[in-house]
């Protein structure tokens, strides 16, 4: 027996009853008062002139490496998307076994932290700025990778089967008959990529050249409150801006237009599109150039550093049951939490607009606080502990997915849930099963995806104690020992991999069925 | 054509908010605190620039304040263009030193070790007078039942609780009192929860010793002394617990080829110019106070023959 798929989105709330069960005794409240500054302090952020100008400097800083380490991830991630994905090879080659290898040797990249590597890609081609740029695309480019070829794979196949009877070349088929069902989700995956290009390079702190990050991290760790909220707030600012932007941008490329005629005509999309691609291409090289990121930089090879013999004995005495055991509990219970709340919440608030709205600027500034601040704020009141890690990485990333699902679900429509308010039910159940219900596959696999990124994230919430193979890590990348940083990558590739095999096996069992298979594949486009 | 302006309006004006949010980095009035050109550019010009960092253990507006006021200073002695450079964590500061993207660092005892082993033939310049001998200061909840000792044996009252360090490579918040640790026959995997935390800075740890998220802590006596001071450590609440015995910490090293980039004898300038500071300067008088110091003093790294040992004990240092 199945659940239906609204219930089975709110299943991982469940994990809420084990957590509230131990709050009470991790519990201290000791710092009630450093809360109390803190939340003082949002409303009077330090004015001054030289702390906002180098905040000013820092968000540029900050923006122009996001957006530079997003072009390049979405080219590196389409090149490599076509190239893991298995409908591409069978039709090229006719075997998928190159797709299968590359998409699972991209774990690499993909499991590593953007912080991680950063400080990797500093020890190979030095203080650079393409560093930072690098630190993001990298990662991110192998995520989009992955998303890519899921969408590839998941696109129905018969307008390729047919123009391969047809007897049209190969590459020329597929591009005609993937390329252009490819474009929506890769245009709203893009735009939600350039969120999180955002995000990362806030927690990132770019090298070399400060950036918020560098301040938001200094003042976080200095508890200058008023100095970190100057930062936080424009922040805020300027991530709503770019979400709004984007999500239009969304809609006014991927809706069809509901009065037909009244858009302005064909091919409007299409030239907007273009236009704003060209629009991109000189944007990117002002701001490369602005921030001093050069091509010339990835040919600069510093020496290496000495490397001691490897102690491959001491890597072996580290306690892998203990830091695995640790790490998967932590993911587990965080993307339980994120993935379960943001529904619950929302069906809680239901009947009350009031209190959706005070949901909503919650949820942006979980997504605004890093994780590292979240976790600080935890530790003023909760002991430390794999509990409390759990918290910040769940309560962050349930600001970034519960603005998915209200996006989402928005586009979901609202004629389902009008029509059940009509024929009576309440509020929360017209939620649950008109608006919910159609989108809960779709919200359900990408809570996997995100499962990966808590998986990453278990590096920056080291504060709170022992965090498993993050806080290893970190440990290790400070002794510059290279034996246990290699064995600890390792590991991270093979859990997300383990992760990614559990989930696609899990959604491809949610989905039976050809047709709802094409119903998620559209689904997932609306939904990223 | 109202009309198709209007369609094309949100996705220009996204790229312009782009454009414009990106426009500040392009005005060298408003420049952010990081250098615009990369050090790769910096090094092709014909002038040599003097690239300074430090590891980031304060406040950012306070690091902020600090080395753009020492890069000036040093600027005017020397007569070359002195760049501050700042960087993200200590690791960074010692890889960055290693690649020969920063010539001169503010290190702290366990970094400036590892940027020497990395960088063989790096020099000690100078250290203030303070560093000869560094304490750390171990510190308590006032509600957590811990009672200050005078013996280091009395550090085994700490088994058991919740204990957390600064930064991982911090040489006060870790490095040695993690060895005083050691010799007291407490391991870390004494503390309750199989691990201690680390807090990533001395003001955080100071923050959740106070709060009680920690029963204990250490930090280095300076930011100590500083938090009583101006009162963000509350007597009430958290407590030294004791003071560890002293161990040389920061110095500044410089690369090996500034003779070579900058002319004969710079090296030997450099640490001059560095030594001559005096309070009596009104530029100078900030440095040294910002340093928390009286003045500079000469360093040989024959002193951090200690730091090395501890390091290589406890695996800081291979």
């Amino acid at each position: 027996m199945r659940p239906a798929p609204p219930l089975l989105m709110l299943l991982p709330a469940l994990v809420l009853l084990p957590v509230l069960a131990l709050l009470p005794s991790q519990w201290h409240g000791g710092g009630g008062e450093l809360i109390g500054r803190f939340l003082l302090a949002a409303v009077q952020p330090s004015l001054d002139p030289v702390v906002l100008r180098s905040i000013m400097g820092g968000l540029a800083v900050t923006l122009g490496m996001a957006f530079l380490g997003w072009s390049a991830s979405l080219v590196l991630g389409l090149v490599l998307g076509a190239a893991s994905s298995r409908t591409v090879w069978s039709t090229l080659s006719g075997h998928r076994w190159p797709a299968e290898a590359l998409r699972r040797l991209l774990a690499i990249p993909r499991s590593v932290h953007e912080l991680i590597w950063g400080l990797i890609l500093l020890q190979l081609l030095g203080l650079q700025p393409v560093v930072a740029v690098l630190a993001i695309a990298l990662p991110f480019g192998a995520l989009v990778a992955r998303v890519i070829a899921d969408l590839l794979d998941t696109l129905p196949t018969h307008t390729l089967e047919a123009l391969r009877g047809g007897g049209a070349p190969a590459p020329a088929a597929l591009l005609t008959a993937l390329g252009p069902p490819l474009l929506p989700g890769l245009l709203s995956y893009g735009g939600y990529r350039l969120e999180c290009a955002l995000r990362s390079a806030t927690l990132l702190g770019v090298f070399g050249l400060g950036g918020l990050g560098t301040e938001l991290r200094l003042t976080m760790q200095s508890l200058e409150f008023r100095e970190l909220w100057s930062g936080l707030w424009l922040l805020l600012a300027v991530m709503l801006a770019l979400e709004t932007g984007v999500a239009r941008l969304r809609r006014r490329w991927l809706m069809p237009s509901r009065l037909g005629l009244a858009g302005g005509g064909v091919g409007r999309r299409g030239r907007e599109m273009v236009l704003a691609l060209l629009a991109l291409v000189p944007l990117g090289l002002v701001v490369a150039r602005a921030l001093g990121v050069e091509a010339s930089a990835l040919l600069r090879r510093p020496p290496l550093p000495a490397l001691p013999p490897p102690d491959w004995a001491a890597v072996a005495a580290l306690p892998w049951p203990a830091l695995v055991a640790g790490t998967v509990v932590l993911t587990l219970v965080a993307a339980c939490l994120a993935v379960g709340l943001a529904p619950l919440q929302w069906l809680l608030v239901a009947p009350w607009p009031a209190m959706k709205m005070l949901m909503r600027l919650g949820w942006a500034l979980q997504r605004l606080w890093p994780p590292p601040l979240t976790a600080l704020l935890l530790l003023f009141l909760l002991q430390p502990g794999l509990l409390t890690a759990a918290l910040a990485l769940g309560l962050h990333n349930l600001g970034i997915l519960g603005r998915l699902l209200l996006e989402s679900a928005v586009d979901s429509g609202a004629g389902r849930q009008q029509a059940l308010l009509g024929a009576g039910s309440g509020p929360r159940q017209a939620l649950l099963y008109g608006r919910l219900a159609p989108v809960a596959n779709a919200y359900l696999a990408y809570g996997a995806y995100r499962a990966d990124v808590m998986l990453r994230e278990t590096v920056v919430v080291g504060l709170v104690g022992a965090t498993g193979l993050g806080s290893q890590l970190m440990e290790s990348l400070s002794s510059f020992a290279w034996d246990q940083i290699l064995a600890l990558v390792a590991v991270y590739a093979l859990l997300t991999l383990l992760g990614e095999e559990i989930s696609d096996r899990a959604r491809h069992r949610l989905l039976e069925g050809k047709g709802q298979r094409e119903r998620e594949a559209s689904q997932l486009n609306t939904s990223y | 054509m109202p009309f198709r302006l209007r369609s094309a309006a949100p996705f220009t004006g996204l790229i312009a908010g782009l454009a414009l949010a990106v426009a500040p980095a392009l005005s060298p009035a408003v420049a952010p605190t990081g250098p615009l050109v990369a050090p790769a550019a910096a090094q092709s010009t014909s002038q040599p620039v003097l690239r300074i960092g430090a590891i980031p253990d304060q406040k950012p507006e306070k690091l902020n304040r600090l080395y753009p006021l020492v890069a000036g200073e040093l600027s005017r002695q020397l007569g070359v263009k002195v760049k501050y450079v700042p960087v993200v964590d200590y690791a960074a500061a010692v890889s960055a030193f290693r690649t020969g993207d920063l010539d001169l660092v503010w290190f702290g005892g366990l970094t400036g070790v590892q940027a020497r082993l990395q960088r063989p033939g790096a020099k000690v310049l100078a250290q203030r007078d303070i560093d000869v001998s560094f304490h750390s200061v171990f510190i308590g909840n006032v509600r957590s039942g811990l009672r200050p000792f005078n013996q280091q044996k009395g550090l085994t009252t700490l088994k058991g609780r919740r204990f957390t360090f600064g930064s991982e490579s911090s040489t006060s918040g870790r490095l040695m009192p993690q060895y005083f640790l050691q010799q007291a026959g407490v391991k870390l995997s004494d503390f309750a929860g199989g691990a201690p935390g680390f807090s990533g800075s001395h003001d955080a740890t100071i923050a959740l010793v106070q709060s009680g998220a920690y029963d204990a802590g250490v930090v280095n006596e300076q930011v100590w002394r500083a938090s009583l001071h101006d009162g963000k450590a509350n007597r009430a609440r958290v407590q030294a617990l004791w003071r560890s015995p002293g161990y040389p910490d920061y110095h500044w090293i410089a690369q090996p080829d500034l003779d070579r980039r900058f002319g004969a004898g710079f090296t030997t300038k450099l640490q001059q110019a560095i030594l001559s500071w005096r309070p009596s300067d009104p530029e100078q008088k900030q440095i040294l106070s910002l340093f928390g110091a009286q003045q500079f003093t000469k360093a040989s790294p024959e002193a951090y023959g200690r730091i090395e040992q501890v390091g290589r004990s406890i695996g800081k240092i291979r």
